[in-house]
């Protein structure tokens, strides 16, 4: 059997439309789940270096619960498990909605949280504590201390595990896939089922997802060279 | 950049020597020189391919098929599980000699692939909870439930444009989206969704809560796939599927697997294996 490379089938027309319709999903996807999962991680992060011992430990079990549970496992579990634990009538609404989506956005940021608030701790460690204690002594309260003096300082030290993370939530959400999400890795599929031209359209979903890797590490880089930067005055 | 100049060419070399592995073979040859025939089977979809719990053993109306085959030509059967979304490399790689994994023959298969007689014929239908769906009406702007890489999925886009379909990876998975609601119904042929209605009457939470609705959107006959070109093969498959045909063997799989006492029993009606061009035109 002779393999014929077919090239124009995902250059152009029908099947180039599915493309392009599952980056958009694609996109949509990581940049909801990106946004939510680095408040979440923040929040999470703040939670497991307080003072209050309940929250520190609720924000532990957290981190070692999703951090070391398989995604796809977590993916179902939001999609086809949820109906065991939501009254039916929230159940029902949901399904009207588009459920597979919101399913696919919150297992994403529930288990990239879990890496960022790590990383954001890691960040704020690295910060010499008498940071805190001046900020502290000058009538800052903890929050405020936080939010002023510390976190900046910090989540400029996290942007590189940062764009890691961002970088495996966009990689990831391929896996909502599986639930009926139509990002990109399930139109490539489509467009393999429909035409069997399996190398060009995994090449093309390759490529786009190289573009869409190198277009998020670019934006965190000139994030990080015009706007931390300048705070640090170097 | 020497390097990278170098990583690339041996890359190129890799795919290479993957496209010049699948030369056209004479597969009846290498079958009874290996002693052992490789069939590509569904794992998890009864009445066709499943795993018997007990005896950890492939059983289904496909497999029993394929043993025929297999007792024909005096080998052993070795049962790989497909997927309906990578079934079709699986055979052209050779990892698999022949596919028995509820194959719907189509014009664009059959490109890429030889199919035998149609040794099975069903219709795309629905399943659904009891009295939900009662025309295709019911089923405009809705959400509708299937596999990936199916004919199931391109035939319920045509005939309802305005459903949204929803592709899992498996029929069960599809089936726990009706139970859930997440979808209106499920589609596929109707002998796989009988199967799957079978499993859910013998559960007593979910018995007598779901039907097929008589409603059909096309017919579907299931050919046994082999490596297009590899006439010897197809032309032994076709004639030992005759030849059930005429000794009673076939229609005793079908007793087996979807008679009245079976766990989905379906019609047979005038369905006989013959010569016939079904799905090719």
């Amino acid at each position: 059997m002779n393999y014929q490379f077919d090239w124009a089938i995902v250059a152009s027309g029908k099947y180039f439309d599915w493309i392009v319709s599952g980056l958009y999903v694609t996109i949509k996807l990581s940049v909801v789940s990106i946004a939510l999962s680095f408040l979440v991680g923040l929040v999470i992060a703040i939670m497991r270096m307080s003072h209050v011992r309940p929250v520190r430990w609720f924000a532990h079990g957290y981190l070692e619960f999703f951090r070391n549970t398989p995604l796809l496992v977590q993916i179902f579990f939001w999609y086809f498990g949820s109906y065991k634990i939501l009254p039916l009538a929230v159940n029902d609404w949901m399904v009207r909605q588009d459920f597979e989506f919101a399913a696919a956005v919150i297992a994403l940021t529930i288990y990239t949280s879990a890496f960022i608030a790590e990383d954001i701790r890691s960040g704020v460690r690295s910060i010499p504590k008498e940071q805190m204690e001046a900020a502290r002594s000058s009538g800052f309260s903890y929050i405020r201390s936080m939010q002023y003096i510390i976190l900046p300082q910090a989540v400029r030290l996290t942007i590189p595990p940062l764009i890691n993370q961002f970088l495996n939530l966009m990689k990831n959400s391929s896996l909502a896939m599986t639930i009926g999400v139509a990002e990109l890795m399930y139109q490539a599929r489509q467009v393999e089922s429909y035409t069997f031209k399996g190398f060009e359209a995994f090449s093309a979903a390759t490529l786009v997802y190289l573009a869409l890797s190198f277009t998020i590490t670019g934006l965190m880089t000139l994030y990080d060279k015009k706007v931390l930067q300048p705070i640090k005055g170097r | 950049m020497g390097k990278k100049i170098g990583m690339l060419v041996l890359a190129l070399a890799m795919l290479g020597a993957l496209r010049g592995s699948a030369l056209a073979a004479d597969t009846l040859a290498e079958v009874k020189k290996n002693g052992v025939l490789v069939a590509g089977v569904k794992d998890s979809l009864p009445p066709f391919g499943s795993v018997d719990p007990k005896t950890k053993e492939f059983v289904g109306y496909d497999i029993d098929f394929v043993k025929y085959l297999a007792k024909k030509l005096g080998v052993k059967v070795e049962f790989k599980p497909v997927t309906s979304a990578n079934r079709m490399p699986m055979l052209m790689e050779s990892r698999v000699d022949i596919l028995a994994a509820t194959m719907t023959k189509n014009p664009e298969r059959a490109k890429q692939i030889d199919f035998s007689y149609t040794y099975f014929l069903t219709g795309q239908k629905f399943l659904a909870k009891k009295g939900a769906v009662k025309s295709l009406k019911d089923l405009e702007g809705k959400k509708i439930g299937t596999a990936k890489g199916s004919t199931s999925e391109q035939n319920v886009k045509k005939s309802i444009p305005s459903a949204t379909v929803l592709s899992f990876d498996d029929y069960p998975q599809g089936v726990l989206a009706v139970q859930q609601g997440k979808v209106i119904a499920v589609t596929t042929d109707e002998s796989i969704l009988a199967g799957q209605l079978g499993k859910l009457e013998k559960n007593p939470a979910t018995k007598g809560k779901f039907e097929i609705p008589d409603l059909s959107i096309s017919e579907e006959p299931y050919g046994l796939g082999m490596r297009k070109g590899d006439a010897n093969f197809v032309k032994f498959v076709n004639d030992t599927l005759l030849e059930m045909e005429k000794n009673g063997e076939a229609k005793k799989i079908f007793e087996r697997w979807f008679g009245p006492n079976s766990d989905s029993p379906i019609a047979r009606g005038k369905f006989k294996i013959t010569a016939d061009k079904r799905g090719l035109q």
